[in-house]
């Protein structure tokens, strides 16, 4: 236990998701022994992300204003959807190219152990859109995990009765893990080999 | 496969103790109890294990006065050789080294040294709760095929997803999301159930043949799973909605293998449970010795044995028919108490006191 503003600052750091105490202690230090440009650097970037990031109010994918560059884009087909977990998988995906249509982003997979059930997914504003925008195909490209098949199990079967098309990327991903350590070719094949659910 | 040398540091009673040329066949360990003939198993466990077969907390493996304990050994197969070091710290979690490389997955040094452990604790393998026994099967498992591992962790995962799910729910009716943790239970409970049934398969025979050999009656070894029939899946499923009512009253799963059992029955002059401990003790034995013939026929030599105190619960006459099973098993060390209670024949006799070993014989 320290005294004053490097204790708080430490307390702060240990908030945020995968740190824990050392590690924020460590941040800490580090961020105290630094030039102070560093470390106003730091702070403007945290407070210009607060403030200019907002959440797309179709898709809620991370948004420079109402609505993000995908939803805003005429070019994107609207009637395809691709619904990921968080919005570092969209960007994946995005990266890979492999997705002409939107995505559509949950906030997370159904986890009762992590007191995470349906109701707190973005799934009701999913529902809409497919009907509202007549969507054709649901690409669920949910982690490949139990969490990410329990979540896609559940999404399918709220969709199903809707009459629209619903798939799930291919295995040939890494099972158990995390969409984020797929590579572009991977998520193509992973994507050319969906099923249907 | 055998354990050519294994040296260990701290470990226990054991202040520094190396071993070199073990032979293949049956190695002797003798001492009085205390002494540290089981610590020597243990510390050969785990080469193959790196845990020990008798605790899951490393503080007490770690010698009074000590830090860190350290157990090294090289292993000799139809793979080649295979050198292990295990770093174990008071607290913390152990580290590996695999022909000097950090060992990531306990998995991959179990594709490599494969070990059968016996020890008095088994007897409730027999004796004790089901639990023990599915445990058992799972051991059973992980000795047999390292890489299916994830089989049994998807699989405790889907129940504590589910488990919760019950528990926590206050609404009427079936929470929300239940269908897909059903379907989850079913796919990844299936998929366990025919790992645990071709488990229990591979060492059934070997065991029952053992038991004979020793008790000169039968035993019978036969998996009960929670759920049967084809296709299994379906069947999940059925069984879930059958038990739909009493899980949400009980908020708990009720179907699935974590209600599994694996039977063993004494057969003579008809069915029977075991009528003392020294016979339940030879079918406890029986089963580890069912399970190195599975990992024998499965990876194509036999595994590192490793049996503490297999004799003194026995009688004379199952005592010289046990050892007389042990021969023609590839390297199998046997700890006892006592000189006395070991049939002649064994090549390497280690005699150990206050945690100090000396070679006798071969
Ligand atoms: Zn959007």
């Amino acid at each position: 236990m320290y005294e004053g503003p490097i204790q708080d600052l430490i307390d702060e750091l240990s908030r945020l998701p995968g740190i824990g105490p050392k590690s924020a202690q460590r941040l800490a230090f580090h961020l105290v022994k630094a030039p102070p440009e560093e470390a106003k650097r730091l702070a403007e970037a945290i407070l210009a992300a607060k403030e200019r990031i907002s959440f797309c109010v179709e898709c809620g994918n991370v948004a420079e204003g109402e609505r993000c560059r995908i939803c805003r884009d005429p070019g994107r087909d609207p009637t395809v959807l691709c619904v990921v977990e968080e919005p570092k998988d969209a960007a994946t995906i995005e990266k890979a190219g492999v997705i002409k249509g939107r995505y559509h982003v949950l906030g997370g997979a159904i986890s009762p152990l992590d007191g995470i059930g349906p109701e707190d997914l973005r799934v009701q504003e999913l529902l809409e859109r497919v009907e509202r925008d007549h969507v054709a195909e649901v690409i669920i490209a949910t982690n490949p995990n139990l969490e990410g098949n329990a979540t896609a199990m559940y999404v399918a079967g709220l969709l199903k009765p809707l009459g629209v098309r619903v798939t799930r990327l291919a295995s040939g991903l890494p099972v158990g893990g995390d969409l984020e350590y797929a590579d572009e070719v991977t998520l193509s094949q992973a994507l050319e080999g969906r099923r249907e659910m | 496969m055998r354990v050519d040398w294994v040296e260990l540091r701290d470990f226990r009673n054991h202040r520094h103790t190396e071993l070199t040329d073990l032979p293949e066949g049956l190695v002797l360990v003798v001492g009085a109890n205390g002494e540290g003939k089981t610590t020597l198993l243990e510390a050969i466990a785990f080469l193959g294990l790196l845990a020990s077969p008798r605790t899951s907390v490393t503080e007490p493996l770690v010698r009074r006065g000590a830090q860190d304990a350290y157990v090294r050994g090289e292993v000799r197969g139809v793979q080649g050789r295979t050198l292990v070091e295990v770093h174990i710290p008071m607290r913390g979690a152990v580290r590996a080294q695999l022909d000097r490389s950090p060992v990531r997955r306990r998995r991959d040094v179990r594709r490599r040294v494969r070990v059968v452990f016996a020890g008095p604790d088994d007897l409730s393998v027999v004796l004790g709760e089901p639990a023990i026994r599915r445990a058992f099967l799972d051991e059973a498992i992980r000795t047999l095929w390292p890489l299916k591992e994830g089989v049994i962790t998807a699989y405790e995962r889907v129940l504590r997803q589910r488990n919760r799910l019950l528990k926590e729910w206050e609404g009427r009716g079936t929470p929300p999301g239940m269908e897909a943790w059903d379907a989850e239970l079913a796919s990844r409970g299936a998929t366990l159930t025919r790992l645990r049934a071709a488990a229990a398969e591979a060492l059934a025979a070997e065991a029952a043949r053992a038991f004979a050999q020793v008790a000169g009656y039968a035993l019978e070894v036969r998996y009960a799973p929670s759920v049967e029939g084809e296709p299994l899946e379906e069947r999940f499923l059925l069984r879930l909605s059958e038990r739909r009512e009493d899980e949400l009253a009980r908020r708990t799963t009720l179907v699935g293998p974590h209600r599994d059992d694996l039977r063993l029955v004494v057969r003579e002059f008809g069915a029977r449970s075991f009528a003392s401990h020294g016979e339940a003790w030879v079918a406890a034995v029986c089963l580890r010795l069912g399970l190195a013939t599975a990992v024998e026929a499965e990876v194509g030599e036999a595994p590192i044995t490793l049996l503490d105190d297999p004799f003194s619960a026995l009688d004379p006459t199952r005592r010289r028919r046990l050892a007389e099973g042990l021969s023609r098993r590839g390297q199998v060390f046997v700890s006892a108490a006592d000189r006395e209670l070991v049939p002649d024949g064994a090549p390497a006799v280690l005699a150990v006191r206050a945690g100090e070993v000396r070679r006798e014989g071969a």
